[in-house]
Formats: C-alpha cells, structure tokens, sequence
C-alpha cells in the first residue's frame, strides 16, 4: 500500500480522539485533586462527550468515505450509532455522580472507564476492518467487565462480573477464529474487500468462508445477547451495579449492532450466484430463526421474573431479537432508530431503578415498588413511560421504533412476513410484564420499609432527557427519520449502495 | 516445507481443546488458561495463512490479538483476586449467588 493511498485524516477520527484523549486527563486530574472528588471528573467528561457529539455532527461535512488505509470509514451507519453510544454516555455520566456518593466508591476510574469504553464503542461503529472490529469490541468489552464488578466488595458484583468475563473472552475467541478463516478464504480483513471478494467470486476455499461467517455469527451473538447465547446475560444484568447494567445493555449493544451491520449485511451478504447466493440464503434463514427463538425466549421467561433488573435483562434479550428482524431488509435506518429509541428507554428504565433501589441495590424486586406510584410521581411516571415505550404503545418512541422495523421487514418479500407476524405476537405477550410492575406501583399499598429516595440535579436531567427523547421520537420522529433516509451526499440509505 | 493445512489442523485441535476446557473445567484458573489457548490457536492460524498469502494483514492482526490477549489478562486476574478476596474459592460452581 502506497502512503499516500492511506488516507489520513485525522478529523475522520476527531470523536475517538477527543474521548480517549478527555480519559487520560481524567486519570490525571483524579490523581492530584483530593480524594473523593467526584465533580471536576464528571464535568471534564461531560464536556469531552459534548465535545465528541460535535464532533461526531460534524463529520457529516467530511463527507463519507474510508481513511486510514481503509481501517476507518465514515457513512451514516457510523454517524448515527455515534450518537446513540455518545448520548447514553451522558446520561450514564449525569447518574453516575450520585451512584458513587451514595455508595462511597471511588470516582475517578469510573469515569475514565466510561470515557474509554466510549472510544471502543465509537471505534467499532466506526471499522471498515475486521482488525478495528475486533479491537474496538475488545476495548469496549473489557472496559465493560470492570465496570461491572466496581462494587469491589460485592459478592454479586464479582460474580456478574467473572461470568461476564469469562462468557465475554470465550466469545470472542470464536468471533476471532472467524476473523481468521474469513481471512484465509477471502485473503483480506478489509469488510469492503471481503465483499468485492464475493462478489467476484475469488474465493480460496469456500468452505473456510463458510465456517468463518458461521463463528463470526456466534461472536456477534453472544455479544448482543441473542438466543441461544443469551445464557449470560440475567445474571450479569441482574448482579452489576443498576447505572452498570443501564449503561451496557445499551451504548455497546448499539455498538456492536452497528458493527454486526457493517459485517454482516454490508460485507457477507452479496447475492450473486455461487457462494455469494448460497451465503445469503443460509444468512436470511439464520437469521430469522434466531431473531425469532430470541424474541420468545426474552418475553417468556421475563413473565416468571420477580426482579425488576432481570425483568429488563429478559426484556432486552427480546428487543435484540425485534432489531435482527430490521437486519433482514439490509438497510440500516431501522436498526439504528430502534437502537437509539431502545438505547433512552432502557437507560431510563435502569435510572429510574438505580435511583429506587439505594446503596448497594436493596431494593430491585418488583414488590419492593408497591404502592409508591403517587408517593415519589417524579420517579413513578418516568418509569410507567419508559416500560410503555419499551411495550410499543404509540404515544411513545417504543412504537414507532417497531412500527419502522416491521414495516420495512413487511414489505421486503413474503418470506419476512412470518417473521413479522411472530414478532408482533411476541410484543403483544410483552405488554403483560411491562404493565405488571404498573400495576403495582399504582393500586398497590405501599410496601413496607420504603424511604423517598433522593435525587441529584443531575440525575433529574438524565431523566428527563431520556423522557423527552422518548416522548419526542414517538410523537415527531420524522425529522431523525427523513436525516436517515436522506443518507450522505445523496445517496441512498442502503447499506450496499454506500460500501458499492 | 510443512503444508498449510497441517497448520490449519492443528489449529483447529488447539482451538477445540480449548472449547472443551471451557466447558468441562470448573477451576477458574484453568478456564482462563483455555481461553487463551483458544486465542493463541487463532493467531496460529492468522501467522500460517499471513505466511502462505505472503500478505503481511495477518501478522500485523497477531500483534493486536497479543496486545489485547495481555489486557484481558490483567483484568481477567483482577477480577479473580477481587472473587477470591470475598469467597475464597476458585471453583465457579460455587459462584451461584445468581440463579441461572
């Protein structure tokens, strides 16, 4: 490769920069200002994710494209998942200054940890390459275990956080042996050249391929939480810290989707005769029996669950599997308005949570939320609007977030409409355990032992900026709809024609 | 001169004995032991194809995996030493204070 074909622009990465960059000074200013400072950390670090967010608008004006050797690329698939990871590290931010002082733990490295995840997050939305695929996935993940066991001396802490790490590594050791073989069969790691590989038909040995995109799959799926590598994830959700659990089951699943989109519809799936063909059909069929066996066992099993966070754990199990259903149409606005709409309700959810369960997460069973719907409205509302939103009942964003995957999987052949038909049986069974905590809340008497809880300033803005963003995508989402289907510089949203 | 598809073979054997650790052992140790297994098998396979493409993509992938192989490693330990603090065992049946 010539230098000059490489590409640079450091602006094309200026996201990235800013978050690692904003970590290290955070690392730096932890250490020489006094001991439980937590203030000037989450103001550095809400300033660099603004900043970030800015920057990552304006790489609109860059225009799309891949630089650094084609390691880096800029399409709307990257833009728009940016500014989901970037907006739920805000309001992880805001929630987390009143997690750590009400729970004495120590500040700085949570929001470094945070500011790096960010980075592996924004890195893997971001890759053109399987190499910066596995190494933002990687960033973000191991970021991710010690956030999850931060509550050192907690023994579900720990173990939350061991399962995942282990579970987390063991998958991708098998996304990586996919990476390999995919590279011996196509002898690039580059998604772009994977795909005029296909396309073309020069192919070392189609079997290598076909084994690699299978690995590949049970990467991404583990990562995503998608039956049946969904075993992980209750009880890593349910023992984590709650801002630990909000923030992971959303900013790197959205990540990771992104990346999954990126690899899977924009460099495997090429139907052309030969392996291409083969490769597609056996993708769709997949596909959809995953995204349907995941969705069931979500909702199924989160009808048994007594604990609101493992509730939200089965729940969002079942949301993976209502965005693989926009995957089958190969078009990305789907899956990333779902993902930005299920990213503020669910972060919201666990918000609202974090702030009713107190120290050390006493209070997380449903019963414990017993009759306290007009005791504490601030908190009892926002939850009834996220758990409304996440069932899909129209006022809210949750709807029209399925409302577009449906439609889109509906009119793109008859094949998707089974799929379609399972999906919206399966939203149909979720309403009973969204409603249930409701019901509770609201025409139970109060359970014993409850104290109002307190909430900071700066929660109190994350709430209501995940409940203006759910009430404002369901109500006028047509503006972020019309900016997605637009694409960049003309061109049509479609994933395949961006990568032609 | 060694075919590919020795090398190939014996990465996959070294990959599957360390699936089948994974799942067999209980000893957290050793568990992490065959992650790493699994991984330097995959790095195993990048050098072999690297070296019979003569394309340099997958050494350079190898030097990634090893960098990020090394984090995981600190925190992959880390995280033991902070279980073995609180419960003192290395066994992860015995880490059920969440049901499954």
């Amino acid at each position: 490769m010539q230098l000059e074909n490489l590409n640079l622009n450091y602006w094309a990465i200026a996201p990235e920069i800013i978050t690692s960059l904003v970590g290290v000074l955070i690392m730096l200013v932890d250490a020489f200002s006094k001991r439980g400072a937590r203030k000037p950390n989450a103001i550095i670090s809400l300033i660099g994710l603004v900043l970030a967010l800015i920057s990552v608008v304006m790489l609109w004006n860059v225009g799309s494209g891949s630089f650094f050797g084609k390691m880096v690329v800029i399409d709307p698939i990257r833009i728009f998942f940016s500014i989901t990871i970037l907006i739920v590290s805000i309001i992880a931010v805001l929630l987390a200054e009143q997690f750590l002082r009400d729970e004495g733990l120590p500040p700085g490295e949570f929001f470094a940890l945070i500011m790096f995840g960010t980075t592996g997050m924004l890195l893997l939305a971001a890759a053109g390459d399987l190499v910066m695929v596995f190494l933002g996935l990687e960033i973000s993940s191991i970021t991710t275990y010690v956030m999850a066991g931060y509550r050192r001396y907690d023994l579900r802490s720990n173990e939350s956080s061991l399962k995942y790490f282990l579970l987390g590594s063991f998958s991708t050791a098998f996304l990586l042996y996919g990476m390999a073989l995919v590279y011996g069969a196509t002898k690039t790691t580059n998604i772009e050249g994977i795909r005029k590989a296909i396309e073309t038909g020069q192919i070392t040995y189609p079997a290598l391929l076909l084994i690699g995109v299978a690995m590949m799959l049970v990467g991404f799926g583990f990562k995503i939480a998608s039956a049946p590598f969904h075993l992980w994830t209750p009880d890593v959700y349910e023992g984590a810290p709650t801002i630990v659990t909000g923030f992971m089951s959303t900013a790197p699943k959205a990540a990771v989707f992104a990346a999954f989109l990126r690899v899977f519809v924009g460099g495997f799936d090429v139907p052309v005769a030969g392996i291409g063909l083969q490769l597609h059909e056996t993708w769709i069929s997949v596909l959809a029996a995953i995204s349907i066996v995941t969705m069931t066992i979500g909702n199924v099993i989160a009808i048994s669950q007594k604990n609101i966070k493992r509730m939200l754990a089965y729940s969002s199990i079942a949301h993976a599997g209502y965005v693989l259903v926009g995957f089958v149409t190969g078009d990305y606005a789907p899956v990333a308005f779902y993902m930005l709409v299920y990213s503020l309700m669910t972060i919201g959810a666990f918000a609202v949570i974090q702030l009713l369960a107190r120290a050390g997460d006493q209070r997380t069973e449903i019963a414990d939320y017993a009759g306290i719907g007009f005791e504490v409205p601030q908190l009892s509302f926002p939850l009834a609007i996220f758990l409304l939103s996440l069932a899909g009942i129209p006022p809210m964003a949750g709807f029209i977030g399925k409302f577009y995957v449906f439609k889109t999987a509906w009119d793109s052949g008859l094949v998707m409409r089974y799929l379609v038909v399972a999906a919206i049986i399966n939203s149909i069974i979720s309403v009973y355990y969204y409603l249930y905590p409701i019901v509770v809340m609201f025409f139970r008497p109060l359970a014993p032992g409850f104290v109002k809880p307190r909430v900071s300033g700066a929660a109190a803005f994350a709430l209501i900026l995940a409940v203006f963003g759910t009430l404002y995508l369901g109500i006028l989402p047509n503006r972020l709809l019309n900016a997605m289907g637009r694409g960049m510089g003309g061109q049509q949203a479609q994933v395949r024609v961006i990568n032609r | 001169m060694v075919p590919l598809s020795w090398y190939l073979a014996l990465s996959a054997v070294l990959f599957t004995i360390g699936v089948v650790g994974v799942i067999i052992q209980r000893n957290v140790i050793v568990l992490f032991m065959c992650i790493e297994l699994m991984l330097n098998a995959v790095n195993l396979t990048l050098v072999a194809f690297s070296r019979f493409f003569g394309d340099v993509t997958g050494q350079l992938f190898v030097f990634i995996v090893m960098a990020v192989a090394a984090a995981e490693a600190a925190v992959g330990l880390a995280i033991i030493i902070a279980l073995f603090r609180n419960r003192e065992t290395l066994n992860v049946d015995e880490a059920d204070l969440l049901k499954l």
